[in-house]
Order: C-alpha cells, then structure tokens, then sequence
C-alpha cells in the first residue's frame, strides 16, 4: 500500500472535511439533474410503455402532450397504406378541473363539516386508452382488470402519487369539469411531478364532450405486424409523408423527448449554476483540508527531503493521496444521493441516475479533488528540511 | 551482519569543507552564524560537533549536507566538487544515494508501520519491492526491532521510534551520516542504544557520522570532537573511543 493510501485510511478523520465537501458538491448536482431527468422519465414513461411501435407527430415535436404534435385526421388512412401497419388509433387528451367530493351528512353541524376539511379542487390533464382488447393506446403495463374497470362510463384512473393531491381514493366520487367521475384505478410508475394526470378511457372522454371530433387529431399511434421492423417502417412511413408528418420509433421517440428537456435554458442555468457552485464549495473545502493535513505531516516530508527524496516525489504523493481523495469522495457521493433519492422516491419525486451521470460527476469530482491537490503543492514549499536542524 | 557493506577506508576523507560563511537576516542587521568554517570527517570516524546553542552547529551540518546554501565557502563530499555548484535536484540525488538523516524529533508519518517507514525511502531510492522489503527488515533486525516491524509510531516508544529512524538512513547504506541531537530526546538507556548503533555505523559499515551535541556525555563513544561556538571552531581533538562507555539516565 503506498504512503498516500495509507495515511488517507490512518487519519480519515483529517480528510472527512474534503470528502463530505466532495460528496456534498456532487449530491447538488446529481440530486438537482437527476430529479429534472426524472421529471422528464415522467413524461417519457407514457412513451416508452406504450404499445405503439411508431408514433406519427407533426414534424419538430417531441413530446405526446403539452405542445402541438397532432396532424390531420386524413392521416390515419395514409398510415394504413403501408402494409406492416394493422392498427392506427390517434391519441386523444384534454384537461379540466379535477374536485374530490365529501361525503356530505345533512344531520352534520356545521363544525362538524368544517372539520372534515375542504374539498380539494386541481387542475388535471387528461388522457385517453382505447378500452377495445389488443388496442394499441393501451400501455404495456397496464393490467387487463384496470382495463375492464375503465371500460365502464365516467371512469377514470390516476397515479398513486397524485392520491394526496387530488385528495381522492380507489372508489371514491369526484368532479371532473363538473361532471361526475369514478376512481377506479390506481396506476403506479406514471408519477405526476407537475400537474396531475388522469387517464379515461376514449368513449368515457367523448361523454364528458372533450375528444376529438374535428379535422384534427392528435399524435398517432401504430401497432406493426412484427415490431422487430419497426426502423425501416418508420423510414417507410417518412418516405410516404413527404415531410408532412415524422414517424418515430417508440425509442427514437422517449430519446428525443428526454433530451428536449435540455433544450430548455431555465435547466442548463439550473444544473450549470449547481456544476459551477459544487465545484467552487468542493475546490475551497478540499483544497483547506489537504493544505492542512499536508501541513500536519510536513515534518516527516521533511525529513523525506532531508533523506534525498526530490520535491517530484512529494508533489506525485500529494496528488495520489488528493486522488484517494477524490475516490472516495464520489462513493460518499453516490452512497448521499442513493439515500436522498430513495427519500424523494418515497415522496413521489423521482430522482433518475442513469450511470453516464454517475460517471460524469464522479468524474468531476476526481477532477477537483485533484485540482485542490495541485493548489495545495504549494504548501510543501514549507517541508524546509534545514528547519528540522534546530 | 546484513547486506549492507562499508564505504571507503577508514580515514579516507568522505566531506571537506573550506571557509563556509552563512549569514542570517534578522531585522535589518545580518547575523553570520558561520564565520569561514573549515571543516572535515573521515570515514569510520565518528565526528562529534558540540556547542551551546546559537552557536551554529546545527546551520553547519545543514550546509555540509545541501540543505543550506552557505554565501561564501565550497563543500568537497566524496566525489563530488563542490556540491553547491550543482542543481538541486542533483542535490537531492546526492543526499538520497549517500546521505542519511536522524534528527531529534523522530519525524515517523504516523499511518506507516516501522516497516513501511523504512521501505518508504527505499523504494525512492529505485529498489524493488521485494528488495526494499527484505533490506527494510534486515536493518529494523539489526537495529534490535525484529519484533516491531508491524508496529505504527503510536505504539512505539521514543527510543524505538529513533531507533526506526536510524533503521530509515542506515537501510540506505549511506556513507555520510549527520545525526542532529539524536539523543536529546530519550532517556539514558534509549540514548546509549542510539549512540552505539550510530558507532556501529560509523566502526562497521565506514561511514562518516558527523553528531551534533550538545551532550558531553557522548563525547566518550567519539573520535574526534569538533567544539564550535559563534560560529568558529575553537578546538578539534582525537580521542579513542570507549563503545563500551554507558550513558547514564539524565
């Protein structure tokens, strides 16, 4: 074991100070973009679980909802023109005011009343399935029973981390638009970081007087004969479109729609201003703390001195234990932000990791760990062996 | 005996030095604290240097060994001439291939076992792994840590822990070795351990000790003692050493 790794695992009480500041730098930055691609795996999920092979939107969107991604009714023919395709069904949404309801007794007082609180009124965003078996706007995990259930009129499903929100449980009443609606179904793993979803089903939407019935239609979504050839189709099918309209494949699609997010300059100042404050705080903690625990020993670099060994050699222990350092930074990182995210998982907020920003952080944490090791070479200046000579 | 061997023949002149001066800023006057020095130790020799304090011992043996630049003065050491002229670096390499270092304060990195202390230098000097391994205990053995080697300095006692230090210069097999108030630090019976090995050192293997004292007691285990005071030599005399003197407790 080398001098450097020694004396880091002997005295890891004189390093703590450097590896919580490196641990705590890449927590900010792994916790504040992991939570904006979990935010975008939110919206993605609906992608990447549904059993559309191709998705056909307007050409330049990226995202199912939110945004104008729909084209023109006469389409859906158009895409049955390719012989792969066996099911086009476009996708269909609205939104309204969402009011749970309370089980009001006539006999209550009005204390009484008052005390089982308000009801809770929110704005959702609603979105349809096709409730036909087989139906390609049906995610792939969604069980045949929550289905059955939404098959019935005025039902709908919502997510398990929007229960708190719209204060209402499996069965209970509520108001959508006005009218009233039954919860039926409770999804989990569509989590509702933003504004709530609700999910109905396409006959249930026309009921309420919200589907689709003019000259156009939303994204739409195609079911293949074999998925495996899902690629060339879209090739085909954008081909056949002549630039009206752009197929994506269903992971063309989830890529393109994670990324978008990024596109957005309130993110890149958020994330940026974190990389920039983490590394600004890590640099400052890490580099004190090596300076002072290389002043603790500098006695004994002395004496390495005195004994022959060249400033070289010092400089490289010092930046192997500044990378030691580093190391064990980026696992205290990752332990913090498993924990934070486990944390925030049981608050419904998904923290995403995906491991190229593991490894971009633990990368940079590296990076400025060693860079506090180069700032604080120069206290070895001070190892002046004459000065252990009196 | 170990794989370390002798230098030299004993008597032959290992360092040589002509009129060094060093001065000291302090305020706005210079103090000079070397006052052209001459000096000079043989190999085999143990070269006691002894002094009150200020008197300027300690800046001599700094400037002998390359740590200090004198202003005025040369150091002929081995087979080098005149080792201030050349780099620093060379410096170094001068001090890592023939020099050895015991100073009064035992400067042991506290994470490292007596072994790895030793092994540490060694390994700078260019040794292998096993090599440096197998010299690292060879010499703890000789200097009476057999049973140590494991050991990190919190476990050590104040001799013990001089003790690795001299194992740390003599692993190196140097043929010059300058030792700073060795025992200043230890009781009598740790000193007596100390000052034999540094004998030893200097009878068996032919280096050239130089010890900085101020301890008259020691004077019994040298051959030559060299009294210094405001910077100048005042006397230089051979002696036959006593090893079998005995240092009492102070």
């Amino acid at each position: 074991m080398s001098l450097a790794l020694s004396t880091l695992l002997y005295e890891w009480r004189r390093y703590m100070a450097a590896v919580m500041a490196l641990a705590l730098s890449g927590l900010l930055v792994l916790a504040m973009t992991g939570v904006f691609i979990g935010i975008g795996k939110g919206f993605t999920a609906t992608i990447e679980r549904s059993s559309a092979d191709i998705i056909i939107m307007q050409p330049g969107a990226t995202s199912l909802m939110g945004g104008p991604s729909g084209v023109p009714r006469r389409f859906i023919p158009l895409a049955y023109r390719n012989p792969q395709v066996i099911e086009v069904q476009p996708l269909d949404g609205a939104g309204g005011s969402f009011q749970s309801v309370k089980n009001v007794d006539p006999t209550m007082s009005q204390a009484e009343r008052a005390r089982q609180g308000a009801p809770k009124q929110e704005f959702v965003q609603a979105s349809i399935i096709d409730t036909t078996p087989g139906a390609v706007t049906i995610p792939t995990d969604y069980s045949q029973e929550l289905v059955d259930a939404l098959r019935q009129p005025y039902t709908v499903a919502i997510d398990e981390t929007a229960v708190t929100k719209l204060g209402v449980k499996l069965g209970d009443r509520a108001l959508y638009n006005g009218q009233t609606v039954t919860v039926v179904g409770i999804t989990r793993g569509y989590p509702n970081m933003m504004q709530a979803n609700i999910v109905m089903s396409r006959d249930t939407l026309r009921m309420l007087g919200q589907a689709d019935t003019g000259p156009r239609v939303g994204p739409l979504m195609i079911k293949l004969r074999d998925p495996a050839q899902a690629t060339v189709v879209a090739a085909q099918l954008n081909a056949l479109g002549e630039g009206q309209w752009k197929a994506w494949t269903r992971q063309e699609l989830a890529d393109a729609n994670a990324g978008a997010m990024f596109e957005e300059g309130i993110l890149v100042i958020i994330i940026g201003g974190c990389v920039v404050l983490g590394t600004i705080i890590g640099v400052a903690i890490t580099w004190q703390t090596l300076r002072g625990a290389i002043m603790a020993n500098i006695k004994e670099f002395a004496s390495l001195r005195a004994l022959g060994v060249g400033m070289g050699s010092l400089n490289r222990i010092v930046m192997e234990l500044s990378f030691w350092v580093g190391l064990v930074g980026v696992a205290a990182a990752i332990g913090l932000t498993l924990l934070v995210q486990m944390l925030a998982m049981a608050n419904a907020v998904i923290i995403a990791l995906p491991p190229i920003l593991l490894l971009i952080v633990g990368g940079g944490l590296v990076v400025i760990a060693m860079l506090s090791g180069l700032l604080s070479l120069g206290i070895l200046k001070n190892s002046q062996p004459a000065d252990l000579l009196r | 005996m170990s794989k370390t061997s002798t230098h030299g023949k004993h008597g032959d002149f290992a360092i040589e030095a002509k009129g060094l001066v060093k001065r000291f800023k302090s305020g706005k006057a210079f103090i000079e604290v070397l006052k052209g020095v001459d000096f000079d130790a043989r190999h085999g020799d143990l070269t006691m240097v002894m002094g009150p304090s200020g008197s300027g011992k300690s800046t001599l043996i700094a400037a002998l060994s390359g740590l200090l630049r004198p202003e005025e003065g040369r150091v002929d050491t081995l087979d080098v001439d005149d080792l201030w002229k050349l780099s620093s670096g060379k410096i170094d390499k001068f001090r890592l291939d023939h020099c050895g270092f015991i100073f009064q304060g035992f400067n042991l990195f506290p994470a490292l076992t007596a072994l790895q202390q030793v092994e540490v230098v060694l390994k700078f000097q260019g040794l292998s792994k096993g090599d440096a391994k197998r010299q690292a205990t060879a010499t703890l053995k000789e200097v009476g840590l057999g049973n140590r080697l494991g050991q990190r300095p919190s476990a050590l006692s104040g001799g013990e822990k001089q003790r690795v230090a001299i194992a740390r210069c003599l692993a190196k097999n140097p043929q010059i070795l300058f030792a700073d108030e060795p025992t200043s630090a230890l009781d009598g019976e740790n000193g007596q351990i100390v000052i034999r090995l540094l004998r030893r050192a200097a009878t068996e293997h032919g280096a050239a000790v130089i010890c900085v004292t101020h301890d008259p007691r020691l004077e019994e285990w040298a051959d030559r003692v060299i009294k210094i005071e405001d910077g100048v030599i005042i006397d230089d005399q051979r002696r036959t050493p006593n090893p079998d003197a005995t240092l009492a407790s102070h």
